[in-house]
């Protein structure tokens, strides 16, 4: 588990980022396939994931948001922090086991305001897999 | 840049953060008149507006408003310094 980080709006810097790297597992699949109640066969079968041009099951974007969740509670703010927006842009799969990468880059920052903008892009390898852009507000 | 563009730009600036085209913004207007003006629309609409302006306000600056006359003139005044 990363450590637990808690910045203040005045304590962040406009290009100032943070990373989570990660891995999906089966596990993580079969988890998100049950809390989610998705059971897409894109997600869950595979021979049906490359009968629509996939190369296997795809991994949930759901789950890609679920460490954005990580990234801004964790690390970028922080703990004293919570998400009030979240705009996310697929561009291509990530596969089960592939390593994977979600960055997040301070765009804009109101300190009177408490009130964050972070620009996200998540990619495997330099594969981009989506970007996008989170709205955190910190609380004093 | 005169008083009138100041309210132009943050016309649009509001339109933007509450998503709604119809809102007047005058002097007079403040957050009872705006249905997405809580607590959360007001933290968008001041980094909307230091974006939108290229300026910075302290929490005590934005505190002591009391309505979009009182932002407009701190504006300017950010401008001017």
């Amino acid at each position: 588990m990363s450590a637990l980080v808690a910045f203040k709006a005045s304590e962040l810097t406009l290009g100032q980022s943070a990373v989570v790297e990660f891995v999906v597992s089966e596990a993580d699949m079969l988890a998100f396939a049950t809390l989610s109640g998705d059971h897409n066969p894109l997600h869950t079968d595979d021979d049906f994931a490359r009968s629509k041009g996939f190369l296997g099951r795809v991994v949930y974007g759901g789950l890609l948001a679920a460490k954005v969740s990580q990234l801004i509670g964790m690390r970028l703010p922080g703990r004293d922090s919570v998400w009030t927006a979240l705009s996310l842009d697929f561009r291509k799969p990530l596969y089960i086991g592939e390593s994977a990468r979600v960055e997040g880059t301070v765009e804009a920052i109101s300190e009177s305001g408490g009130i964050v903008r972070l620009k996200l892009s998540l990619r495997a390898a330099e594969k981009l897999l989506a970007k996008g852009k989170a709205e955190v507000v910190i609380g004093q | 840049m005169d008083t009138s563009a100041y309210y132009d730009k943050l016309t649009k600036v509001f339109h933007h953060v509450f998503d709604d085209d119809s809102i007047v913004v005058t002097p007079e207007l403040t957050a009872k008149d705006v249905d997405e003006w809580d607590s959360l629309g007001h933290m968008r609409l001041i980094m909307a507006v230091e974006e939108t302006f290229r300026t910075k306000f302290s929490a005590a600056e934005v505190g002591r408003l009391k309505n979009v006359g009182e932002f407009v003139a701190l504006i300017e005044s950010k401008a001017a310094g």
